[in-house]
Order: C-alpha cells, then structure tokens, then sequence
C-alpha cells in the first residue's frame, strides 16, 4: 500500500515559479504599508517562518516520500532550545538562534531517524504511525514537564536582534526572516535539483529499487530526515523569538498535519507549492478562523479531501498526461531490431 | 561458439550459489539448488512454472533471504549482504517486470544508475550531469534509445522500457547480470535486438539469464541448468539439454 499522492513534478521545473514568488515577498511589505496593512506585515514574518517548515516537509515527504506525521515535534524542539535559552541567556540574535535552532533538529532527527529507518523495512506506513505517536507524546511530555514551563510553554521571550540591533516588529524583522527565508528556499532548490535530488525520488518512487541500483536506501533517508529536522529545528527557533512564547501545542500532532496538509494542497515536491498551501491555509484560513472557528477545522477537511480527490497533483502538480498522447507516442517510437538471426 | 565455452570453463567462477535451501512453511521451494557463472559466460536457468527459478534469482539478488546455503560474488560470501552491498560487489539484475522509474526521464533513469555508488556529499554538490553524458550517450545508442533521451520513461513502449532497465543494470558496470525474463513481451525483432546486446555484455561480465522461452536462450547459451522442484536436475551445453530424457520428462512443453 502506498500513501504517496505522486506528483510527477520535480525540482528543475520550479525556478520560475519560486523566483516569482521571491520577488512578491521582496515587495509585498511596501505594498501593505502603501494600503495601510502594516498589521500584515508581522502575520506574514510567522508565515515565512512556517515556510521554511513547509519546505522541511516538502523535501521529506514531497521529494523522498518519507510519510512524516511529526514535523512540528523538531520545530518544538527548536523553539523551546532557542525559547529557554533567549529567556534565561539572553542569546536572541537571529542568526544564534538559526544555528542553535539547526544544531537541535540535526541532533534530534539523526536520533529518530536512526530509529525510524534502520533495520525497518514497514515502509510508509510505519513511519506515519511512529513519528505520529511522537508528536503525540512530545506535547504530553512537555505539557506536563514543569522544567520547561508544563502547561504555559515559555512566555515572555525577549525580540530578536541582529548583531547589535535591536529588531523592530515590522519590515526590519520581516526582511531579516525574508534573508534566510531565501537561504533556505534556494538551498532547497538547488538541492532537489542535485543529483541526490533524484536520487531522493529515486527513494520516493521505488525505495526498493533504488537498492537494487546500489544506493543505500537507509542512508539517503536518514540523511534527508536529519536535513528536514534540523531546518524545521531552525524554523522553530526564529518562532519562539518572533512571536515571543513557546506553547507545547508547537511540538504536537496538530501542527505536524498542517505541514503535510501545506505539502498535499501546494503539490508534493514542488516547493513552492507548499509555501503556496501554507499561504491559503494560514493567511486566509487565519482570517476564517478569527470568525468561523469552529467551521474552520471542517473547512480544512473538505479542502484536503478534494486535493486528494481532484487535484492529486495539488494546485501546483502538473497533470498527468492524456491518454492519447500516451499511446502516440508509444506506436510512433516502436523500435527496430537488429537483423541478426539468434 | 566452442571457444567461449572453453576459455568460460577455465576462468574462476564470478558467482557461486552453493546447495540453496528456502523453505517458506510448509512449501520447500528450493532444496539444494546450485549454480555458478564464470567471467565471459552465459548461463540460461530454465524450468517449468513453479520450478523455483524465481526463487532462485530472488535469493542470489538478495530479495529474499536464504534458508540454507551460501551465495558468493567473486569469492565473496553476500549470503547475508543486503542487496545494495551485493550490487556494490558486482552484481547487477534486470527484473522480470521492467522497474524503470515511469516519472523520469530516460537519461535520469541512466544516470541513477550510472553515479548510484558515489558518495552522497558528491551527488549534492555536483549539480551538472555532464560527466556522466558520455557514458548516457553510449548507452542510449547501444540500446536504441537515443531518441527517447529526454522523453519520460513512462512514455516508452514495452519492449523499450525493457532495454532501459538492461542499459541501466549494465550500466552498473557489473561482473555478474542476472536477467529475469529479459524477452518477456517483446516482438520478435526486439528478441533479436536483445540477444546481440546480452552478446555484447559478455565480453565484461558473466550472465545468468532466467528463461521461459528456450527457443532464445538455445542460441545464446554457453551453459543451461535445469531447475525442476527446487533442484537442478541437468546442466550441460544446450544441446545436452535439449537432449537429456530428465529435462524432455519434465520441460517438454515449449512456450
């Protein structure tokens, strides 16, 4: 049985698309502040942030198919590292931050990935199932850890900084977040479109014939959920500084689902398509929310359910090829033998 | 045709499998089989339905773990290795039904192949594909695929995602194939097509090929062992075996 909703989309047909999108968030502080939208300003800093969660995973499941249920467990981990030790340190400079937030999610995922991959050949499933009952068991656990705040998280994180400055609420955090946003997005890009980004769909598509071409199929997945972890780690601590506290619900299941819910609707292993669900869903869906919240969740399933159905490529998946064209193809390119007799 | 079985006898065997036993229950699907492949050699494995060719070929890939018996890649023993660490030790298998990857193209689908045992840090950092664009052009002109170079695998025919799947296991750069059903929903022009490519592969390799259709493999054999109940119970020149009253009693029907 498989899981994967395959989109046939991969890395090199992307660029535009992302340098596209690039250039929109580059503007799009000054186009608020010329509408009188500052307030968005700082929704949309959260929400690069997020991006780069998006894009951890979109390289785990989108690109390598690794069905993780258990995103939001690395970004909680960055968050409460970075949370505790802005608190009580005073270490709030972005780029500290970033590096601690990187150090804690390698850290973490080489230690659940070793777990998840190693010696196990239950495939997608099991995964699914393992890192869901950790999210699950993280927010307990720290819900009910008084180290670590218990039930209140960590309040009262000091503002991010930069060096010397202090980071203004508003464009200056923005484009400092928009930076590594940037890193991040491209460092992504290029590596989906490396030769070991094939080999990660190589590993999606048939894991088990990866291994018959002599790749290591352990590896490249451990090396991949190590490399997602550690950029939702990176992610979960420019959170905690930018939004100032850091809640259990950060480590938990609720959170995790969003980013497969970001990957399915944007469009597996796209990139951008998953920045483009996180946009719907936290953007729009923040707004719906404010009024409907109970209707939100509902309206959340019905999307889900008519990607899967509809759009299984997700809005930005490419289509999956006419049938005719198909068959054209294949009479038209019918091959000639050698003229040997055997 | 002679010479080759000659000069294949002398040379040191590239693939042993010794008294193989597998066992799942109650059903003894091989029991005690054997076979072995020198450099420059190719071996047919026959066998009517149920044989445990299949079995066989999954044991010595290492698909399916053995219950008894030794498998050795050129004087190694991978009785235990995992399937990525026998193609490392040069083994190289084209399955029965062709496991190309459908939503890549043809020269990805080579290059997979081609770079699959260089370092990981390497495959991140090395973004351009023209190292290896040589290695894919031979290839796509040996198999006559070059004009599918940038087309998707699944938009192959048949016979063509078969000859992918063999350019990709020689592309491995193997000392032993093993090729399971490697004619299997050809035409016959493509048959014959294949026949000169497993021809040519022998000049650097052993080959195991696992046939239904004798009519293929009477030709291209130096070598056919007959599995019947999971034992081999005739092996010889082909025409020892087309010959042999066991193999007639047991594999007269002719596909």
């Amino acid at each position: 049985m498989r899981l994967s909703l395959r989109s046939r989309f991969d890395g090199r047909s992307g660029g535009r698309n992302l340098a596209l999108l690039v250039g929109v968030l580059a503007v799009a502080p000054l186009v608020l502040a010329v509408l009188g939208l500052d307030y968005y300003t700082i929704v949309l800093t959260q929400a690069l942030i997020l991006g780069i969660l998006a894009l951890s995973g979109d390289l785990a499941w989108g690109s390598t198919g690794i069905f993780t249920l258990g995103q939001a467990v690395f970004f909680g981990i960055g968050a409460y590292a970075v949370g505790e030790l802005a608190k009580h340190l005073g270490v709030t400079d972005v780029l500290a931050a970033s590096v601690i937030g990187l150090g804690v999610g390698a850290f973490a995922g080489v230690l659940v990935g070793l777990f998840l991959f190693v010696g196990s050949r239950v495939g997608e499933l099991y995964v699914g199932l393992v890192t869901l009952a950790l999210a699950f068991a993280a927010e307990r656990f720290a819900t009910g850890w008084d180290v670590i705040g218990a039930y209140n998280g960590v309040p009262g994180i000091p503002g991010p900084t930069l060096g010397p400055l202090v980071l203004e609420y508003g464009p200056t955090t923005y484009y400092t977040i928009f930076a590594l946003f940037v890193l991040v997005l491209y460092g992504a890009y290029q590596l989906n479109k490396s030769q070991f980004g094939l080999v990660m769909r190589a590993v999606r598509d048939d894991g088990e014939r990866a291994e018959f071409l002599g790749y290591r199929r352990t590896t490249v997945q451990i090396v991949v959920f190590s490399i997602t972890s550690a950029l939702a780690g990176m992610a979960g601590g420019l959170y905690a500084l930018s939004s100032g506290f850091v809640s259990p619900s950060f480590l938990g299941v609720t959170l995790s689902t969003q980013v497969l819910l970001w990957v399915v609707l944007g469009g597996r292993g796209t990139l951008v398509g998953p920045l483009l669900g996180l946009g719907l869903v936290y953007v729009l869906g923040g707004r719906i929310a404010e009024f409907q919240p109970q209707l939100w969740p509902v309206i959340l399933g019905l999307i889900l359910l008519g990607t899967i159905l509809y759009l299984p490529g997700g809005l930005i998946g490419r289509r999956v090829v006419p049938l005719r064209k198909r068959v054209a193809v294949t009479t038209a390119a019918a091959p000639t033998g050698g003229g040997d007799r055997v | 045709m002679s010479e080759a079985v000659t000069s294949a006898a002398s040379a040191a065997p590239v693939l042993v499998a010794r008294d193989i036993r597998k066992v799942f229950g109650a059903l003894v699907a091989l029991d005690g089989a054997e076979v072995s492949v020198a450099k420059g050699e190719i071996v047919g494995l026959i066998g009517p339905n149920g044989s445990g060719k299949s079995t066989l070929l999954h044991v010595i890939s290492g698909r399916t773990p053995a219950t008894g018996g030794t498998v050795t890649l050129g004087g190694r023993d991978v009785t235990r290795a995992k399937p990525s660490d026998r193609i490392r030790a040069g083994l190289s298998i084209k399955f029965q039904l062709a496991r190309v990857y459908l939503d890549q193209t043809v020269a990805d689908n080579l290059l997979l192949a081609i770079q699959s045992q260089a370092p990981l840090v390497s495959l991140m950092l090395s973004r351009s594909r023209a190292a290896a664009a040589s290695t894919i052009d031979e290839l796509l002109e040996g198999f006559h695929l070059t004009h599918a170079r940038s087309q998707l695998a699944r938009e192959l025919s048949h016979g063509e995602q078969q000859w992918l799947e063999i350019a990709m296991a020689m592309a491995l750069k193997p000392t032993v194939l093993l090729l399971d059903e490697p004619t299997a929903g050809m035409s016959r022009e493509e048959r014959l097509a294949t026949g000169e490519r497993i021809r040519a592969a022998r000049e650097r390799c052993g080959v195991l090929i696992v046939e239904h259709d004798l009519d293929f493999i009477r030709g291209l054999c130096d070598r056919i062992s007959v599995l019947h109940q999971g034992k081999i119970i005739a092996s010889g020149t082909p025409a020892q075996i087309e010959a042999d009253p066991r193999v007639q009693e047991v594999y007269l029907t002719r596909v």
